[in-house]
């Protein structure tokens, strides 16, 4: 047996393997977080106002697919949706596998054995631009600021692992409950949608334990995310990550967020043989603590006022562009949920590895898109590579069964 | 020149039965309907169809494949006659309408693994990929014929090519094919598609994929057809011929003036998108067919 973890109420528990079948899916007021575990039996509720997996605590294992619509016609939509939605609840709330007869092929992968438990699964579906387009009349229903994403300075896209009708992110505590929810949805979903890149991220699990207290490094070394929104206090995420009314929004959009997905390579070979101070003084931070150059923590905040000229901190280190912390841009603020990855060599037999950046935000242009213009032509930019990833607008939660994810976009035009 | 292998009379019969329950496939034959209520879309337990009428429809596929795996050995050794008489465009036009009999029925040929190695295996299976000694057959040839732009040289491959589909016919000729197998065919067919025939990896040199796409689709059209009587199923029936139609349809539209198809080149992302879904709808539905009929 499982030895549950302490978590709060609002989590959902199976009571035992017995149990697991009699479960319909959770209902949440909200999505909004406590503290994480990585039991198996831990689901995240999959209703509410918001999706889950966004302001939800980052567990371990997280993978992430961009899919092509193969249906033809509009009215196909309702019924994609839908399937999509009852299988995300079953996958997320965990339950029996249904029997079948051995002459046919099993429904489940079987990947997580009879009963499939929850293992602190998340799953969020997206819609990107490319699903706006001529073929299902849905153009006068797009969010405004959802484009395809644009190539930056420093970008070396590649076609093949950009953009994409659909995104979905999974992340639970392995791998294997990730790729068991593929699965799943792949097979309910045949002649629908096609994968069009998929990548896998990881953040080592002693630290997910401890969230909040510490802070996961990312494959310079660096300590990343020190300064990111705290997602426990509903009142910023109402302000910087949730589409609100008022924003000049669809209406069928409030509640829902804008995802950036970025693959950046980071070339480490180069930077392992980048002397340490260098390093320090690209990222504007100690290596060891996480604090900021010249302070003894990782949660100082670093003094730009008393560094106009960059003595301390180089007015082109990542941190102070990525953050100023100067009056007028704190609009910009967003909230980062990104992952580390790591699969096999280059064509030069160089190691393929990198941050698989993600970020959410209530609106694109002032969040992430001031950001990384801000970024352009930063001292990092040797190192790093972005060479994937898209736009993309998470959808709004569905309230309950019955109800479906995408429901609202769809009766909107 | 080279011999061309003439059919021995029996055969020649084999392959008349075939040609003419090619033709009447439309309809199932009379007195094979089996009178039996709907069931749901995927069957909690398979159907057991009546034994005679199950053994009359592999005996008919039995009958198909002979006749394929002879029309595979005409039409390859009228490919190497053009490839040993220096005819390098004749060559090119003879290469795809060649593989086609056995782009029909590979799943079967498959069955003898030691063939396939010589006949239809890519590069990249061998250690040394394209320049592996061990590359030879239609590939081999195809690379030649169409990367290389010469025959030259080609000679004593295209010789044993021809050989080989000749060892092919009879080792088929003497097969009982297993009923799981032939069953099986249906959707093995379609699993080739969506592994190596979308991607476009399987023609890479002569871009002609879509023959082979064509030809597989109307091999596992063969068997569903055949045994579409003994299915209870009438919905699984008809989203299966919704999905054949729809691939035939898309198929339709890159047939080149003179019968042939279009180089795969032409499809776009999109255009390969497209036939991914009906392939994907026959992969999944397919995958249940030996199920249905109660097949080990």
């Amino acid at each position: 047996m499982h030895s549950p973890a302490p978590v709060s109420t609002r989590r959902r528990f199976l009571g035992g393997l017995g149990a697991a079948a009699l479960l319909g899916p959770a209902r949440a007021e909200d999505a909004t977080p406590t503290t994480a575990t990585e039991g198996t039996l831990v689901a995240q509720p999959f209703y509410g106002l918001h999706q889950a997996g966004i302001v939800t605590p980052q567990p371990a294992a997280s993978l992430y697919v961009a899919f092509d619509v193969l249906a033809e016609r509009r009215g196909e939509l309702p019924h994609l949706f839908r399937t999509l939605s009852e299988r995300l609840a079953f996958l997320t709330q965990g339950g029996t596998v249904p029997d079948v007869h051995p002459q046919l092929p099993p429904r489940d992968s079987g990947i997580l054995g009879p009963t499939v438990l929850p293992d602190n699964l998340t799953a969020t579906l997206s819609v990107g631009a490319s699903l706006f387009d001529y073929r299902f009349g849905l153009a006068r229903a797009r969010p405004r600021h959802l484009g395809p994403m644009e190539r930056f300075s420093n970008d070396a896209l590649d076609p093949a692992q950009c953009h994409g009708d659909l995104l979905i992110q999974f992340c639970s505590n392995t791998a294997e409950t990730n790729i068991h929810a593929l699965r799943d949805v792949l097979k309910a979903t045949p002649g629908l949608l096609a994968p069009r890149w998929k990548i896998e991220g990881f953040l080592p699990p002693h630290v997910v334990k401890t969230m909040g207290a510490d802070t996961v490094r990312n494959m310079l070394g660096f300590k990343d995310g020190t300064a990111n929104l705290d997602v426990r206090d509903p009142r910023l995420m109402d302000r910087y990550v949730w589409v609100g009314p008022g924003q000049e929004e669809p209406a069928w959009a409030v509640g829902g967020s804008y995802q950036v997905v970025r693959i950046i390579r980071t070339l480490v070979e180069r930077w392992d043989r980048t002397p340490l101070g260098e390093q320090e003084a690209i990222i504007g931070r100690h290596k060891g603590s996480g604090a900021p150059l010249k302070r003894g923590h990782e949660r100082d905040v670093p003094d730009y006022a008393a560094d106009p000229d960059g003595e301390t901190v180089s007015l082109a280190a990542h941190i102070r562009l990525a953050n100023p912390r100067l009056p007028g841009t704190e609009g910009s603020l967003i909230l980062r949920r990104s992952y580390n990855y790591s699969r096999g060599l280059t064509a030069a037999g160089q190691l393929d590895m990198g941050l698989l950046f993600v970020c959410y935000q209530a609106d694109l242009s002032a969040g992430f898109v001031t950001v990384q213009n801000r970024l352009s032509g930063e001292g990092l930019e040797e190192y790093i590579r972005p060479i994937g990833g898209g736009y993309f607008f998470a959808l709004p939660g569905t309230p309950r069964p019955g109800n479906y994810l995408g429901d609202g976009l769809l009766a909107a035009v | 020149m080279p011999e061309i292998p003439r059919l021995a009379p029996d055969r020649r019969r084999a392959a008349a039965v075939a040609v003419a329950l090619m033709v009447g496939l439309g309809d199932p034959r009379p007195g094979w309907a089996l009178e039996q209520p709907d069931s749901p879309p995927r069957p909690a337990r398979p159907s057991r169809p009546a034994a005679p009428e199950l053994a009359a429809a592999l005996a008919a596929y039995r009958t198909y494949v002979v006749a394929q795996a002879d029309a595979f050995v005409r039409e390859t050794a009228r490919f190497v006659a053009a490839v040993q008489a220096g005819q390098l465009a004749e060559a090119r036009r003879l290469y795809a309408p060649a593989r086609a009999p056995y782009e029909r029925i590979e799943p079967v040929a498959a069955l003898f693994p030691d063939l396939i190695k010589r006949l239809d295996v890519r590069g990249d299976e061998f250690e040394l990929r394209e320049r592996d000694p061990a590359f030879v057959g239609f590939h081999r040839l195809e690379m030649a014929l169409f990367t290389h732009g010469s025959t030259e040289g080609l000679g004593e491959a295209a010789e044993r090519l021809a050989a080989e589909t000749v060892i092919l016919r009879d080792r088929v000729a003497g097969l009982a094919i297993p009923p799981a197998k032939a069953v099986g065919t249906a959707s093995a067919l379609i699993e080739g598609i969506a592994a190596t025939k979308i991607s476009g990896e399987e023609e890479r040199y002569s871009r002609t994929d879509l023959w082979d796409f064509q030809a597989n689709i109307e091999g596992s059209k063969v068997v569903f057809t055949l045994l579409r009587p003994l299915l209870a199923d009438r919905d699984f029936v008809a989203r299966v011929e919704r999905s054949y139609k729809r691939v035939e349809d898309l198929l339709a539209r890159y047939r080149s003036p003179d019968g042939g198809f279009q180089s795969y080149d032409n499809l776009t992302a999109r255009d390969r998108n497209a036939l991914k879904g009906p392939i994907t709808l026959l992969a999944e539905d397919l995958s249940t067919l030996r199920g249905r009929l109660g097949i080990d």
